[in-house]
Formats: C-alpha cells, sequence, structure tokens
C-alpha cells in the first residue's frame, strides 16, 4: 500500500481478519489472500465470511484488483475442506436449514470464483499441502492452480457415504472429463500433484519450495496479456457452461443426503476431524493418513478378516 | 440474519475446538484412562450433575414472560436429568467409590467456578444463558460420550454399561435434546439473550476444557 492508494483498497487493507491475511502488490494490482483458520485450516463458517468480505470488496470496485492469489499459512495443509465437526453437530441436531445455508455460502464463494473474469479479475491458486474435499473443490474453479509436488488431494467423502456437492462435479467434468470426475468422486482416493497434472486438474506442478517463484512467473506472464486471457477465459465459460442454478441443485441433494448419513458414517466423519487436528498440530500423521488406512482397510481388510476401520466405529 | 442456533455454533467454534482439541481429551477419547483419573473424572462430573438443576430451576424462576417457551423447556428438561447424579455414583461404585465417598468429595477448582459461573450468569446475567451451558454439555455428550465410553469400558475392562452408564446413555439421549435445543434456541430473537448464551457457552466450555486436564 502507498500514500497514494485509492480510499477503496486502504479500506480493504484494514479490514481487522482473524483468519485470512491480504497482501498487496502494487505493480500487478494482484491482492494476496493467505489463508490460517484456527484451530482446523477450513472452511468454518466465520472464515468463509471473511473470504465472502475480500470478495465483495474487490467487486465494489471494479479495476482496482487485476489479480487474485491465494495461499496457505498452514505448512503442510491448503485446505481441508468442510467443516467436518459442525457438518456433525448440525446432523445431529438436524438442522437442515443451516446445513443447506453453509452448502449455499460455499457456492457463492465458488460461484464468485467462476465469474472473476468477469470482474477482470485473474485467479492463482498455489497449493503446498494436502487439500480434500471441499478444499480441492475450492481450488478448481481458479484459472490456474499451481500445486508443490508432495501436495496431495482427492474427495473423501465418499468414504464417509457422502459426496462432494459444492462445485466438484462442475469443475472437475470441465477441467479433466467426465470419467475422471467419475473415477475422483466415487473412489473417494487421494491423488499426487503429477497425478492431478496428468488429469489436467493442475496447471503446473513445481518442485517444494518453488511454488513462490511459479506464483510469481505466473502473475508475470499473465499480467502483459490481462485483457486477451480473461477475454479467453469467458469465452470457455460460454464454451463450457457452468451455472449457478446446477450448483443450487446439487447442493440441496448433498444437504439431503448429510441428513441421512447413520451414526456410524458421523463417527467416521469425526475421526477424519480429529485426524486434521492432528496435522494441525504439528503430527506427521493426520487426516490424508487417515484416509488411506481407511482406503486401503476397504480394499484389503474387510474381505481379509472381516475386521474393518468401519467395524471398529460400530 | 442466522438462524440463532447455527450463529450460536459460529459464534463460540473456536472454544468448543479448544475442548475437542485438547491433546487430553483427545488421548481420553481414543485410549481410556487409568481407573484412578476416571473416578476423579466422575467425582467432578457429579457436582455438575448435582448442581444441573438447582441451577436450571434457578435460571426458569427468572425467565420473563417474553422467553416463556424457554420457561417449558426448562421444566421438560429438568424432570428428564432428575435424579441423573445416582447414575454417576452408580458408576463411581463400580469403580470403587462407594455413596458416602462421593457425597463428601470437595469439588475441585474448575468444577467450582463452572457451577459458580452458571448459578451467576443465571442470576445476575441473564436467566437464558443456561441454554448455554445446556449446548456446551450437550456438545461434549454427544458428540464425545459415545467415543469415551467405549474406550473407558475397553481401558478399564468394564462390562457392558456398569460403570460408563451416565456418561454411554447420555452420549445417546442427548442426540435427541440437542435437536430439541436447536429448535428452542431458533425462537431467540433477542441480542441480549443470545449474547448471554453465546457468553455462557464459551465459558462452560473453557472450564469444561480445564476440568478435563486437572484430573
Amino acid at each position: 500500500m502507498t500514500p497514494a492508494s485509492p480510499p477503496a483498497l486502504t479500506a480493504m487493507l484494514r479490514r481487522p481478519y482473524r483468519y485470512i491475511r491480504l497482501e498487496w502488490n502494487a505493480e500487478f494490482a494482484a491482492l494476496r489472500v493467505r489463508t490460517c483458520v484456527k484451530p482446523i485450516q477450513c472452511y468454518s463458517l466465520a472464515a468463509m465470511g471473511e473470504l465472502q468480505r475480500v470478495f465483495a470488496d474487490i467487486a465494489e470496485s471494479a479495476g482496482l484488483v487485476k489479480h487474485f492469489v491465494m495461499t496457505s499459512d498452514v505448512p503442510g495443509v491448503f485446505n481441508f475442506g468442510g467443516d467436518l465437526s459442525l457438518f456433525v453437530l448440525l446432523i445431529r441436531a438436524r438442522d437442515l436449514d443451516s446445513l443447506r445455508m453453509y452448502g449455499r455460502r460455499c457456492v457463492d464463494l465458488v460461484w464468485w470464483m467462476e465469474n472473476a473474469s468477469q470482474l477482470g479479475v485473474h485467479t492463482t491458486v498455489l497449493v503446498q499441502g494436502d487439500t480434500l474435499g471441499g478444499g480441492l473443490e475450492s481450488v478448481l474453479p481458479f484459472h490456474k492452480v499451481i500445486f508443490e509436488r508432495s501436495a496431495q488431494a482427492g474427495f473423501p467423502e465418499v468414504l464417509f457415504n457422502l459426496f462432494p456437492g459444492m462445485g466438484a462435479w462442475n469443475f472437475t467434468i470441465r477441467k479433466a472429463g467426465f470419467s475422471v470426475a467419475n473415477e475422483m468422486i466415487l473412489s473417494g482416493r487421494l491423488y499426487t500433484a503429477d497425478q492431478l497434472f496428468r488429469r489436467h486438474l493442475a496447471d503446473v506442478v513445481v518442485e517444494d519450495g518453488e511454488g513462490e517463484a511459479a506464483l510469481s512467473a505466473v502473475v508475470n506472464s499473465v499480467h502483459p496479456r490481462l485483457r486477451g486471457t480473461l477475454a479467453a477465459l469467458e469465452a470457455r465459460r460460454v464454451a463450457a457452461p457452468i451455472t449457478y442454478a446446477t450448483l443450487m441443485q446439487i447442493v440441496e441433494q448433498w444437504t439431503e443426503s448429510a441428513m441421512t448419513l447413520t451414526d456410524r458414517d458421523l463417527r467416521l466423519m469425526e475421526r477424519l476431524a480429529r485426524a486434521q487436528v492432528r496435522k494441525a498440530g504439528g503430527a506427521e500423521e493426520g487426516a490424508v493418513e487417515a484416509i488411506k488406512r481407511i482406503e486401503l482397510d476397504t480394499a484389503w481388510g474387510e474381505e481379509r478378516t472381516g475386521v474393518t476401520e468401519w467395524a471398529a466405529l460400530t | 440474519m442466522l438462524p440463532f442456533f447455527v450463529d450460536l455454533v459460529t459464534r463460540t467454534d473456536e472454544a468448543r475446538r479448544e475442548f475437542e482439541t485438547n491433546p487430553v481429551v483427545l488421548e481420553a477419547v481414543a485410549n481410556g484412562m487409568s481407573v484412578e483419573r476416571y473416578r476423579k473424572l466422575l467425582l467432578e462430573l457429579y457436582h455438575v450433575v448435582w448442581h444441573f438443576n438447582p441451577v436450571t430451576a434457578a435460571a426458569a424462576s427468572r425467565v420473563p414472560d417474553s422467553h416463556r417457551q424457554v420457561r417449558y423447556f426448562l421444566y421438560e428438561h429438568m424432570q428428564e436429568e432428575s435424579g441423573h447424579e445416582e447414575w454417576v455414583m452408580n458408576d463411581l461404585q463400580a469403580v470403587g467409590v462407594e455413596p458416602a465417598a462421593t457425597r463428601a468429595h470437595a469439588a475441585g477448582i474448575h468444577t467450582l467456578a463452572l457451577n459458580g459461573y452458571n448459578y451467576w450468569s443465571a442470576d445476575r446475567r441473564h436467566p437464558c444463558s443456561v441454554l448455554g451451558m445446556m449446548y456446551a454439555l450437550e456438545v461434549i455428550a454427544s458428540v464425545y460420550g459415545g467415543p469415551f465410553a467405549s474406550a473407558i469400558r475397553e481401558s478399564l475392562l468394564l462390562e457392558g454399561e456398569r460403570g460408563v452408564s451416565f456418561i454411554s446413555s447420555h452420549a445417546t439421549m442427548d442426540t435427541e435434546h440437542m435437536a430439541e435445543l436447536r429448535i428452542l434456541l431458533n425462537t431467540i430473537t433477542d441480542d441480549e439473550a443470545r449474547d448471554a448464551i453465546a457468553e455462557s457457552t464459551l465459558v462452560n466450555f473453557h472450564h469444561f476444557t480445564r476440568l478435563f486436564e486437572s484430573i
């Protein structure tokens, strides 16, 4: 920020946020959002409220921000996605309305990203750690997706009898095709950065520690041809449209499906939530490792022994 | 405007997570605890449960007519919770603490702070604050009661409900209560009551976390 910064920018950067940090690069008119949601790096309602505020500020001052960049300040984690412990609480309280509201708020964020090109904003995300479920859903609408090599991602929701309902189908189909979306969403598997690159869900994969340089390179290369790039991305939206109505329709299905989860499904969800906590607390093993164990167990354990992680939860 | 239940969940999210993410709690839910520590926990819980209905009654007597739905809810809840301190006492007996010793036990400082705050807030802050106490206790019971009871049963080699009847039954029962509490909380529209409930939730989570840490 410089002394000559427009008042709208000054106001935007001075807002008191708890879970995000804003940085401004005047040379490229680039706004960077660094996320750090406590105690778990996920899309809590409070964190989403802060992001929504940033998006509203950008939209209200058209032309001010030309690049929107998102990164995580939490080592090893980009985003764990949906607020699992909130889901468990709302499902146990049979709070359909609040769960639906949560889903719609997620879709509103995704929809803003989808429309960013109309606002004259190019979006770039750098993923340097695990990104699961809603975390991956939030990455896919970005115009440019950069992964560091050790980062892993996937849609584990099917493991607890749910599915990713905030854009996963729409954006995976657009970027990678129907069969990849099918494979990723229905398997619940985790994917390496290279596997995501081969499926066209990551645009750039760099070595660990080289993400920052890749981020600068993207902004540097897009900036001189920003108008043309955004125009092309707008045309892409026409060629492969995603509508607000279909996103909302899927969220409605997601909400209804969530309300049918059994106690066993909720226990598994709680277990993943606790694994997220361990990782957030700096432990080596976190949700990704828990998912891998459940995957392996589902694939082999039941057949071999009849004893599964699922069975242990009942 | 957010429905109050989800507003409360959001406003008190960090305090709830602080309890959930506390290493002592995580360890207890995963692996149970020694019989000595379990006895200490139940002895503290005995005091929490014993004072639950008096706190609720104090609040019910002060609820203004504008919130009569809260008063009726509290009446019903007191009826349901009546005598549950006996369950804690029976569980204590199953793990070697006689009822006389349970009654003679002096509550720890965190339990005193928890109960003291709940009486004070019902009396001086706002009678609806008691709903914050209920929300915090029901979150703890409905989310953690089941796994915790299983872990205790396994680590102490207890059979069936013996020794874990209070925690185990509340895990199931409080899921029902949570749904009822949600409906009630969504009827509360004034900021004064809402703020008092949120404050009470934060304080109850805080003291309960400390109570768990101290045993």
